[in-house]
Formats: C-alpha cells, sequence, structure tokens
C-alpha cells in the first residue's frame, strides 16, 4: 500500500452527515477535513477514510465558526 | 435499563479492536462461521440491494461476501477502529470509513440494507443504535445483524466465579451483560423495524487448552465486551483452567465453548409491506368458514 492521499469516494460524502446533529457536512479538500458546522467539529479524514469519531474529531476555532 | 452506568468503555473498546485486527485472521473463525450465516439468511430474501452498509465490520469479510452473493449491488464498510478498517479496504470494492454504531453519520433514508456480524453486544445504548439503523435505511429497507446473547461464554463464566472464589474466597461475575432473545425481539420493535425477527443459533467451540479460549477472545477484540472488569491473577487463570476441565471437560478431553448467537431482522417500515388486518374488518364470518352455527355471547354484567 502506497502512502498517498486516496480520495474518498464521492458516493460515500453523497450520504454523510455529521454523527453528531445530523446535519450537513462540508468536504476540506485541502485540510482533509469533513467540517459540521451546526456541532463545530471537523472529522479528520485519513488515508482516504472518513473517521466519523465525535471524541476524535477537531472543535473549530472561533474564526471557523460561520 | 434507565439509573446504569454504561457498561462499555467506548475508548478501550476501540482500542481492543485496533490491537486485534493485526492478528485478526488467525482468530476470525467464529465471524467467519457467523458470516457465512448472515449471507445464507441474506439469500433468503427475495430481493437485490442497492446500497448496503457492514456496520462494526472488523476485517470486512461480511462487505466482501455480500457483494460476491451477488445480492447487493455497493457495499460500504465501517468499524470504530481505523485499524480495523484498514483490514476491510483491503477489497477496493468496499468503501470504508471509522465510524462508532452509537453515532452513526448516514443520512436519513440513504442505505438499502444495514448488516451487522458480531458487533452491536457492544452497544452501550442498543436501543439507540437501532433507532439510528432504521433511520438510516430507505423505506423497505432490509436490517440484518448477528450479535451475542445472554447464555454466550456460560461454561467460560461459571469457572471463572468457581476459580475466583477457590483463590481469593470471593468472586463477582466476570461476564459482560447481555441481552437475551426476547429483549432484542421487543427493542428491534421498539426501535420502529417492521416484520421484525429474533432467533438464537448456538455456536459451540471446542478446546484442548480451556485458556486458548481466552487468547482467541482477545485475538477477536473481544475480551472487554464478553469479559469485563480487571484482568485475573495469574493463579486465578491456572485455577479457572482446572475448574473448566472439571466442570465440563469431555471423554475426548477437550472442552466445550458456547457462544449464543442472536439474529435479529426486521425491514423499515413501507406501505406496500404486509400488515394485520384492521378488527372488524373481515368480509366473511368465521362460523361460515367452520360450516358451524354462530352462538352470540351472553352479555354480561360487567358493564352495568
Amino acid at each position: 500500500m502506497t502512502d498517498r492521499n486516496p480520495d474518498v469516494d464521492p458516493k460515500l460524502l453523497e450520504i454523510l452527515v455529521c454523527p453528531v446533529t445530523k446535519g450537513p457536512l462540508v468536504y476540506d479538500r485541502e485540510k482533509q477535513e469533513l467540517v459540521s458546522h451546526q456541532a463545530g467539529l471537523a472529522f479528520p479524514i485519513r488515508e482516504g477514510m472518513p473517521i466519523m469519531l465525535p471524541d476524535e474529531a477537531r472543535p473549530l476555532g472561533d474564526d471557523e465558526q460561520r | 435499563m434507565a439509573g446504569f452506568s454504561a457498561p462499555f468503555d467506548r475508548r478501550r473498546f476501540r482500542l481492543h479492536r485496533a490491537r486485534a485486527a493485526a492478528d485478526f485472521a488467525a482468530h476470525d473463525f467464529l465471524f467467519r462461521e457467523i458470516a457465512d450465516r448472515l449471507i445464507d439468511r441474506l439469500a433468503d430474501v427475495t430481493r437485490r440491494f442497492g446500497l448496503g452498509l457492514d456496520l462494526g465490520c472488523h476485517a470486512g469479510r461480511l462487505a466482501s461476501a455480500a457483494l460476491d452473493s451477488g445480492r447487493v449491488g455497493r457495499m460500504i464498510a465501517c468499524d470504530a477502529a481505523l485499524a480495523m478498517a484498514r483490514e476491510a479496504r483491503a477489497d477496493p470494492r468496499v468503501a470504508t470509513l471509522v465510524a462508532d454504531e452509537e453515532a452513526l453519520p448516514f443520512a436519513p433514508a440513504s442505505l438499502d440494507l444495514v448488516l451487522s456480524n458480531f458487533s452491536l453486544h457492544w452497544a452501550n445504548d442498543l436501543p439507540g443504535a437501532l433507532l439510528q439503523i432504521r433511520h438510516a435505511l430507505k423505506p423497505d429497507g432490509f436490517f440484518l445483524a448477528a450479535v451475542a446473547a445472554r447464555g454466550s461464554l456460560a461454561e467460560l463464566g461459571e469457572a471463572m466465579i468457581a476459580a475466583e472464589a477457590f483463590v481469593t474466597g470471593g468472586a463477582r461475575p466476570r461476564l459482560a451483560p447481555m441481552a437475551d432473545l426476547r429483549d432484542l425481539a421487543g427493542l428491534l420493535q421498539r426501535a420502529g423495524f417492521a416484520l421484525p425477527v429474533a432467533d438464537l443459533e448456538t455456536i459451540t467451540v471446542t478446546y484442548e487448552e480451556p485458556l486458548r479460549l481466552l487468547a482467541d477472545l482477545r485475538g477477536m477484540g473481544e475480551t472487554n465486551p464478553l469479559l469485563d472488569g480487571a484482568p485475573l491473577r495469574r493463579d486465578v487463570l491456572m485455577r479457572v483452567s482446572e475448574e473448566y476441565r472439571a466442570r465440563f471437560g469431555g471423554a475426548d478431553g477437550r472442552v466445550p465453548a458456547s457462544f449464543r448467537v442472536a439474529f435479529l431482522a426486521g425491514w423499515a417500515p413501507h406501505e406496500a409491506q404486509q400488515k394485520p388486518l384492521r378488527p372488524g374488518s373481515a368480509r366473511h364470518r368465521l362460523s361460515e368458514a367452520l360450516g358451524t352455527t354462530e352462538h352470540p355471547l351472553e352479555r354480561d354484567d360487567k358493564d352495568r
């Protein structure tokens, strides 16, 4: 297996929601994160796999909140 | 269950699973057996499914088998441990992610099928998990899962209590709480599944050395849900082996370990599904069908 970051399956992105609020997620391709503004959490994508665990998500900073 | 603290530490659960991932193939016999049985049951359903999920997928065997069966168009697999999800991704047909059964990240009515192979007994809030699964299913979507039920590893539980009592003079149950079949059937119904079915199969494995069972449970990542609490002292462990043999050893010198596997199935409600008729909606009299005379009930006095 190579180290390159494979892209997330687009079909998967279509049906994923925030596990906390069940609200929408925004895909930040640059940071490789799925952002839930409602929950104030960014879920990391590692090795092309979304890590949808609330306790492993990055809390959004003030400047990232909308 | 209100008023009880959560029996399972989800972080520890993920840790145990992640630790089991590397050498999972050496200990996954139970998951292979149950996956086969789940696929047999899926084959009995005369339908094809578009998008399916293998929930708590371990190394992803069930997801791959579901695709091989030709019954499912596409499969997603998720596990709470990244190391397991990574194993599942070895099958390039399967889209993988990391997710917890208790906080599902799937949009409402987005899945046609949810399968789960011996994982949901880990959930602290099984009613909540089932409800989330039902919401993630499209109307007329199908849920099929196997979970450990009460009575699993009863031989080991008994041997551990006897051993601990013998060595330390005190003992407490070491098996984690597991639901019985009737509870599980009720939970399916409460979660709003139509045509819910729950039934039990016992899978018995035999061991030459009882302590090999403990090694297998660790290798499966199942140490914590089935075996609860602090590790047993070494002298207690040795005694467990003796008690196990004395109580359950067969003529061939091997001991049995029983897994009670509950199979749960249900459908997300849809208006086309069969339903019971409304009371009073019959078009023909029962007495006509039976060819007998109908005797009206005597009104008793209770309505006074």
